[in-house]
């Protein structure tokens, strides 16, 4: 339902998309996760029509979003990076004027309203004007005004930023459901653990370009059944290196002085002979943290870096 | 088609939730209105008026309630000047004089004798303030009157029978009158006497201070209007709701349609409004309602198309602002919105009537006067509606093309 080709987006020098190419399904949630400035936004709005590609092409369920755009908005939800409601309005207002806008009508439309206003914990507050609600209700109106018209293609940029934990549950299982209706759902984010959670495939972004993709089954495959291990303190980076280099099938994934992350085996069982190692290298560890092979030490194994600077 | 509707009412309900955006573009206007007249109004409103008086009774009493006239603060304002009825009504009629006072025979005998009375004002409906000042005196003196007439009337009768009534008698019968007035005017009975006050039809070719500004302050009005809905494009652009509106099937010109028209409904009520209130406090004649309003209702939407161009075509929110102002402000000064045409050097004058908005006051100063027939108000409607298509074209591609990223 969504095919995207050999993308490419520029503003001015700068290239935001560079060569992204992926499809995604009826039914499937694909993730697209990556740092800040990554490109994601950028990817999205290709897709739906808000920037014209620099080259490549873009399908909405067999429309081009280009030549053939008002067809392919027409099968099109989409929830915004940035919250887009009308503040002066009510939450009730804004979802009659989407739906509106949707080409939805009563009596069809006041019972949708009702539903995702229930679903997103919001119908205590129907009447209110939106720039009296918090944040995270905002950003609960704001997803709920993309999906008032059960799109074909639901595409999600960060939609759960800034939510409590139990809205974001019951956020993440209006995602599932609308996937489970055969919808075909685009996900954005930088949190590890819902795409961990949500994606059936994901695809890792990181300047503009695929880094990785597939089933994190497949992507937890590519770093191996490995642990990722964390270390602060401070360091004599190279002596460290070297010190380390004598211990079976580690990896050091970033060394400064005052952090270092290992990638390594049966990590817990391997600790003492690491400390004994550092220390006899000049380096004092003050802290630990140990993880399972996760979408992050992919990343950082990938790109060096953190995903959440 | 259903979308333009939704949009149309989607407009509304934000200026309902929050009309103090639109309210402060009507402040400038009316606090100049008010600066206006009272720089300009001020010089006319002093001893201009002129009450004309058919005294048909010619006694103590008649006098005692013309003297009233004669004190301060009314003698400032109303020179008294006494005339045969016959001649009062001719000179009334022709819009010669503020208002015509007609005190009829056996008034004083009446008002001794404690019985029913009329007294007759006929005003100039095309002086304002004036007739009312001297209906407002009258009805108060002859409250005032009646109470005296209660508590004073076996001394005021001792006084009717001489002929030349001592001077400190009246007054201080004039000033109990004016006390009593103030202090007892709320325990006061029933009135047993009554003034009946009569309007003139307007005969008066010449033009009051609100009839000469009027045209300027609505033109300031929809001027500011114009460029505070134009505006409006940034804060749908900041908001994301226009992103938001261009990834939906909605079309974008149905929404520029509404916007439209939601603009053209704000002129129109605006103009209605603006033109009855001037009718009803002001006494500003409008003679063809209906066209003036519709007037308006064009030209404020072809002010407004003008000032979303700007918008749309700068390229950060505070830009658009900074050149909204820039036009409107110097296009204010010079079309005639600030000052009336008619108090600008003839250069000036000339050159403010070719601006869109001294052009259109133009034309609606003829509309008001009179001097536009329906043919020659068609053509200016239409190269109006020309005009104006044009510019939502433009508008309309921006927003399509460049304005949202
Ligand atoms: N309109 C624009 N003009 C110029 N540069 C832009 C524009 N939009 C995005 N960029 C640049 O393109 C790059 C990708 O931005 P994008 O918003 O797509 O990132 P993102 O992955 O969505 O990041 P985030 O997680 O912070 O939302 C950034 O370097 C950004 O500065
Ligand atoms: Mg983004």
């Amino acid at each position: 339902m969504i095919e995207v080709a050999q993308l490419r987006k520029s503003f001015g020098d700068l290239t935001a998309v560079d060569g992204v190419s992926f499809t995604a399904g009826r039914g499937e949630i694909f993730g697209l996760l990556g740092p800040n400035g990554a490109g994601k936004t950028t990817i999205i709005s290709c897709i739906s029509g808000l920037l014209t590609p620099s080259s490549g092409h873009v399908k909405v369920d067999g429309h081009d979003a280009v030549s053939d755009g008002p067809a392919a908005r027409r099968v099109l939800g989409v929830v915004p990076q940035e919250i887009s409601l009308y503040e002066d309005l009510s939450a009730a207002e804004n979802l009659a004027y989407w739906g509106g806008a949707q080409g939805m009508r009563q009596p069809a439309l006041g019972e949708r309203m009702r539903q995702v206003l229930e679903l997103t914990g919001l119908e205590d507050r129907a009447r209110e004007p939106v720039k009296r609600f918090s944040g995270g209700m905002k950003r609960r109106l704001n997803f709920a005004c993309g999906i008032i018209h059960q799109p074909k293609v639901l595409l999600l940029d960060e939609p759960t930023v800034g939510v409590d934990p139990q809205s974001r549950v019951r956020l993440l299982e209006l995602v599932r459901t609308q996937a489970r209706d055969g919808a075909c759902v685009l996900y954005t984010t930088h949190y590890m653990e819902e795409a961990e959670t949500l994606c059936h495939r994901l695809a890792i972004v990181d300047h503009g370009r695929i880094i990785a993709a597939g089933t994190l089954a497949e992507l937890r495959a590519m770093l191996g059944e490995r642990d990722l291990l964390r270390l602060s303190g401070s360091f004599q980076v190279e002596a460290a290196k070297a010190a380390l280099a004598h211990i079976d099938s580690i990896e050091v994934l970033q060394a400064d002085a005052e952090l270092l992350i290992l990638a390594l085996p049966e990590a817990s069982r391997r600790l003492p002979a690491i400390f004994a190692a550092l220390a006899a290298a000049g380096s004092d560890v003050r802290g630990t943290t140990l993880t399972q092979p996760s979408l992050e030490s992919l990343f950082i194994k990938l790109t060096g870096k953190e995903l959440r600077e | 088609m259903r979308f333009l509707w939704i949009s149309v009412r989607k407009d509304w309900s934000r200026v309902r939730r929050d009309p103090f955006s639109l309210a402060t573009s009507l402040a400038i206007p009316l606090i100049l209105a008010v600066m206006m007249s009272l720089v300009f109004g001020r010089g006319q409103a002093a001893p201009q008026g002129r009450l004309l008086v058919a005294d048909e009774d010619s006694s103590v009493a008649s006098n005692l309630l013309l003297g009233a006239f004669n004190r301060d603060p009314l003698d400032k304002m109303l020179l008294v000047e006494k005339v045969a009825q016959a001649d009062g009504h001719a000179r009334i009629n022709r819009g010669d004089g503020s208002a015509l006072l007609i005190i009829p025979a056996g008034f004083q005998e009446a008002f001794l004798g404690n019985r029913p009375f009329q007294l007759q004002l006929f005003t100039n409906p095309a002086q304002t303030i004036l007739p009312q000042i001297v209906q407002e005196s009258l009805s108060i003196m002859v409250d005032g009157a009646f109470y005296v007439q209660r508590v004073a009337g076996d001394q005021l009768r001792v006084v009717a029978t001489r002929n030349a009534p001592p001077d400190e008698l009246i007054a201080s019968v004039s000033v109990s009158i004016n006390h009593l007035v103030t202090s007892l005017r709320r325990y006061l009975y029933p009135l047993a006497m009554d003034l009946e006050t009569v309007v003139v039809a307007d005969r008066s070719e010449s033009k009051s201070f609100a009839a000469t500004f009027l045209p300027s302050m609505i033109f300031m009005a929809l001027l500011m209007i114009a460029n505070s809905l134009a505006f409006d494009i940034w804060r749908e652009r900041l908001m994301g709701t226009l992103r938001r509106l261009a990834v939906s099937p909605a079309p974008l010109g149905a929404f520029l349609a509404a916007r439209l028209i939601f603009v053209a409904s704000v002129f129109a009520l605006v103009a209605l409004v603006g033109l009855v209130a001037s009718r009803g406090l002001a006494g500003v004649p409008v003679p063809n309602l209906p066209a003036a309003v519709m007037w308006l209702t064009f030209a404020g939407s072809a002010l407004f198309l003008m000032m979303l161009v700007v918008a749309v075509t700068a390229s950060t929110a505070r830009a658009a602002s900074v050149m909204g102002n820039l036009i409107v402000f110097p296009l204010a000064m010079i079309g005639g919105c600030f000052f009336p045409f008619e108090w600008m050097p003839a250069w000036m004058a000339r050159i403010g009537r070719l601006t869109p908005n001294g052009w259109a006051i133009t034309q609606f100063q003829a509309i008001l006067s009179g001097e536009i027939d329906a043919r020659q108000l068609a053509v200016a409607v239409a190269g109006l509606t020309v005009v104006s298509a044009v510019m939502f074209m433009v508008a309309l591609r921006r927003l399509r093309s460049g304005f949202l990223v």
